[in-house]
């Protein structure tokens, strides 16, 4: 470009002109919108002079500077006591969480440790595993929390703090299976206050919320609670009537419950026996309703009853109920699933003493939950269910999915110990053997005292089928041991 | 198992690896030799501008090398393990540096290549290093034969130059186009318009420019459409300008033409860079603070490797760039470095107004990884900015300019992310792509940090923060 021209049209160019006559014009286009003519200067003979003036209001925008916003938002006020999970781990768990082909189970021990330890991820690596944080955000702190809710349009949680602080007045803030909890717990110290608590925050809640909230009245049930389960015979949510009538029947006040009336219609019962008669019962299954769909009629169809209902029923205790349906397995199952349901562990202790494959059936019924059990609870219900398996534990890895998925908890140090006496890796099929799976639900499941063993086993197989399983248990390991920084 | 010369001719995937790999056989061609728990591990000083990283597992033979090569072994590991095999340089007994570690923990289970069946072997004649270390006749010099290629040379450049300068007379017709017609319809058919453009630029061997040209459409459809037409503006304007200085290259400054005929397209080799005896060399201690990898329109991969120097007090050049191209195809997509590496080297750089793309011309001491924070300098995030200003007054189409700050925070505007200034009222639009990893920040407070502005976005790469430090890549 030539200087002087380049000197004569700088000279008269000002920023104002610049945003008010030149670009316009570049924008829209000179043929449509000259330049001005004061501007142009030509620098040889062949140009119009549009082109320098172009160049020149392209190094003036350049030299603008960035425009900076006239408000940011404010970041919310996060209370996070827990511990920062050490450097050292930081790589191996991002590495571990991001691995192509891991299932879940490594993700749902982590989640668990993070909770049980009091630990968070360092904040800097949330993005990098953002597919678990999501998934699990409960257990890993509020600033977990944060991060998961911060791309929602519309985030439910405004705060965010360690729900080891939640008391009455914020309870109502946090998030909604952290509120059931909270509930729960209360409930087990001081039913009666917790139900105030409910009542008093039933009003603005959402369906949702109401029910999973119910739920929690379950725990310390009794007849003081009758009051407030009336007035929720007419609650807009089916589920919250049904469950209420469903708590009511239980305590021996409710009114007719129409499925146990179509459970009944089901069930045959037969005395037998000549100097001492004795009930049995049978359950008739549908007709149309054979082999594997059995078990899953079986938990729809007793899903909506309760143990004492149905014991009442037939003018039994629970404990005869059980021995009446002992020649039964459909019934028995619907007694397991009734007995897990209301965490009656003895019960079904009971239940399992006469289906010792309750674990295949309730795991082929569909069963997704079992309710609001503590871990102890959990660890208990495993036993029951795995105990009648001691000798032969099953070599079908759905079987273990859905143990590790239903209870999301290492199993009790016995039920560990037959998988190590028995070497059930080693046991599994040929085809499934040794597969990433099978490898990685085990170091999920093992409870800490117990890696060490479980690492000689693993060192048996392929080294790379056991990357993953052997870093998970580095992880725990290491989160176990190691001071968290803060 | 230990390696041997029958071990490596197995794995050879055919003669000429192993010729290839006979020339790499000085230890000169190796800054870094060193070994330690069953591992050899080095440098080897490629083409490129970053050596190359090659790990051998002593115990089954396994191997990594960074280099682009399809060939599988490389020459690099086959060299690796020769000289090994041979005994014939000396390798330092060292701890296991991080790449070796990073790349043991994911190959854990050794995994040795397949055997090759005597059927295929007996195809076609097996690699023997007998063979490649027999040296080929090397060429008889020919003065003549120099003289010739030399006036080739010569003819060529005045062929190109001219080739070069016919192709700036249709740029000029096509931006004058452009600017009557307006850049909110340029806008609208930037993909067309530019290519055809571009590719007249590089049938005129103006490269650079063509490259540029090439990018743009990319460039403004990452924009909110309100910008984009202010964009075309800001990059039309720039293309014109490099078109000017080019014409007018013996009118600029030394180093302002150097980088006019840079930008152009005109390539200096790694041979022309290091004999050149007026080029800035830099010894020091130098950290990878960033590494950007870009895909090209023509195929070719860009890996920038950016380091911060740590030695030597002035303020020229505390930053360089190591560029390398590597085909898309091979699926190389990273630096030999890892951010946060430390290497100590005497670097060249390219002639320029403001130096920033370099060679390591003499490696000193190899990539080690290094917790210790980065010394930087004092400087505000709007002082730094006033750095680039000033570079950009030296050099009018300045590209990516590194900036180092302190005392910044991370601010949300919306959805947009801002390197925010307190004290100087003052913020950058962090990229968009770091919405999402850099978002932790806006919790973490103040930060000192180094990052690379565009010109429109600026792209964090590395925080000291009071949650320890923050890596961008």
């Amino acid at each position: 470009m030539g200087r002087d021209a380049t000197r004569k049209v700088a000279g008269l160019l000002n920023l104002k002109d610049l945003h008010t006559k030149v670009v316009p014009s570049l924008m829209a286009g000179t043929s449509k919108r000259p330049l001005p003519d004061a501007l142009i200067h030509l620098s040889n003979s062949s140009s119009d002079g549009a082109l320098e003036l172009l160049s020149l209001t392209a190094q003036a925008l350049r030299f603008e500077r960035p425009s900076t916003p006239d408000s940011f938002l404010v970041e919310p006020e996060i209370k996070d006591e827990r511990g920062i999970l050490p450097d050292r781990l930081r790589r191996p768990l991002v590495r571990l969480l991001t691995a192509k082909n891991t299932t879940d189970h490594a993700a749902r021990a982590l989640a668990r440790a993070f909770d049980r330890l009091r630990l968070r991820p360092h904040p800097f690596d949330l993005p990098l595993i953002d597919a678990f944080v999501r998934l699990h955000a409960e257990k890993l702190g509020p600033t977990a929390q944060h991060w998961a809710d911060w791309q929602k349009t519309d985030a439910e949680t405004q705060s965010y703090f360690d729900p080891e602080l939640l008391d009455e007045n914020n309870w109502s803030q946090a998030t909604l299976s952290r509120r059931v909890a909270y509930l729960e717990q209360r409930r087990r110290n001081n039913p009666d206050s917790a139900r105030a608590l409910l009542e008093s925050a039933w009003p603005n809640e959402e369906a949702e919320a109401r029910f999973r909230l119910l739920q929690a009245l379950q725990t310390g049930l009794s007849t003081a609670d009758q009051a407030f389960l009336s007035t929720l015979e007419k609650d807009r949510a089916p589920r919250v009537r049904t469950l209420a009538a469903k708590f009511l029947a239980r305590l021996g006040t409710g009114g007719e419950n129409p499925a146990l009336r179509e459970c009944l219609e089901r069930i045959k019962q037969v005395q037998s026996g000549l100097l001492r008669k004795r009930t049995s019962l049978q359950l008739e299954l549908p007709a149309n309703v054979k082999d594997q769909a059995a078990w899953r009629w079986v938990r729809e169809a007793f899903n909506e009853v309760s143990l004492r209902e149905l014991a009442t029923a037939f003018q039994l205790t629970e404990e005869q109920l059980i021995e009446a349906a002992s020649k039964d397995e459909a019934l028995l199952l619907a007694l397991a699933i009734l007995a897990t349901n209301e965490r009656h562990l003895d019960l079904l202790e009971l239940v399992v003493g006469h289906l010792p494959n309750a674990w295949e059936r309730m795991s082929e019924s569909g069963v997704d939950t079992i309710g609001l059990m503590t871990d102890s609870e959990c660890q208990r219900w495993t036993e029951i269910v795995a105990g009648p398996y001691r000798k032969e534990l099953p070599t079908n890895y759905h079987l273990w999915n859905w143990l590790h998925r239903v209870t999301d908890i290492v199993v009790p140090a016995s039920v560990m110990s037959a998988v190590l006496d028995t070497e059930l890796l080693t046991k599994v099929p040929e085809r499934e053997r040794g597969s990433a799976p099978w490898l990685e639900i085990m170091a999920a499941l093992c409870p800490a005292p117990q890696r060490r063993e479980l690492r000689t086993q693993l060192a048996e197989f392929d080294p790379a089928l056991t990357v993953a399983p052997l870093a998970l248990l580095d992880i725990l390991d290491g989160m176990e041991n190691e001071t968290a920084h803060v | 198992m230990s390696l041997t010369l029958e071990r490596i001719e197995a794995l050879a995937p055919d003669q000429a690896s192993l010729s290839a790999a006979r020339k790499l056989l000085k230890p000169s061609t190796w800054p870094t030799l060193a070994e330690g728990e069953g591992m050899v591990w080095g440098e080897c000083q490629g083409s490129g501008a970053t050596p190359y990283r090659v790990v051998v597992s002593e115990a089954d033979a396994g191997y990594k090398c960074t280099c682009p090569s399809r060939k599988f072994p490389c020459k690099h590991s086959l060299a690796l393990m020769w000289m090994r095999a041979e005994k014939s340089a000396s390798f330092v007994s060292a701890s296991v540096p991080e790449w070796v570690k990073d790349w043991l923990s994911r190959r854990r289970g050794a995994a040795s290549a397949p055997a090759k069946t005597e059927e295929e072997g007996e195809q076609k004649p097996r690699p023997s290093i007998r063979r490649a270390a027999t040296p080929e006749a090397e060429d008889d010099d020919d003065p003549k034969a120099e003289q010739r290629a030399a006036a080739a040379l010569e003819r060529n450049r005045l062929e190109r130059e001219t080739s070069v300068l016919a192709g700036l007379e249709d740029l000029d017709t096509w931006l004058s186009d452009q600017v009557q017609q307006g850049m909110a319809n340029f806008v609208a058919q930037a993909a067309p318009a530019c290519r055809t453009i571009a590719q007249r630029l590089v049938d005129a061997k103006a490269s650079g420019l063509a490259g540029r040209l090439d990018a743009l459409p990319t460039r403004l459809f990452t924009l909110p459409g309100p910008a984009r037409p202010s964009t075309a503006i800001r990059e039309l304007g720039q293309i014109h300008l490099i078109s000017q200085a080019y014409r007018r290259v013996s009118e600029l400054p030394e180093q302002l033409a150097a980088d006019a005929r840079q930008i152009m397209g005109w390539s200096v080799t790694r041979e022309a860079l290091l004999t050149d005896p007026d080029a800035l060399r830099v010894n020091a201690k130098w950290r990878v603070f960033a590494v950007v990898s870009e895909a090209q329109p023509d195929r070719l991969r860009r890996v920038e490797t950016w380091l911060w120097r740590e030695t030597g007090a002035d303020e020229a050049s505390r930053c360089a760039v190591l560029i390398d191209f590597v085909p898309i195809a091979t699926g190389a997509a990273v630096s030999g470095y890892l951010v946060g590496d430390r290497i100590e080297a005497e670097l060249t750089f390219y002639r320029s107004t403001i130096p920033l793309r370099a060679q390591i011309t003499n490696l000193k001491r190899g990539a080690e990884p290094s917790t210790e924070p980065l010394s930087l300098p004092g400087d505000t995030l709007v002082e730094a900015y006033a750095r680039y200003e000033c570079a950009l007054a030296q050099l009018p189409w300045l590209g990516t300019f590194p900036l180092a700050f302190r005392s910044a925070r991370v601010r949300r505007h919306g959805e947009q992310l801002f390197l925010h200034d307190d004290d100087g009222a003052f913020s950058l639009p962090l990229h968009s792509s770091q919405t999402s990893i850099a978002f932790p920040l806006a919790s973490a407070g103040q930060i000192d940090g180094l990052g690379l502005w565009n010109g429109y976005e600026f792209t964090l790469a590395w925080a000291e923060t009071q949650l320890g430090r923050w890596l961008g890549s």
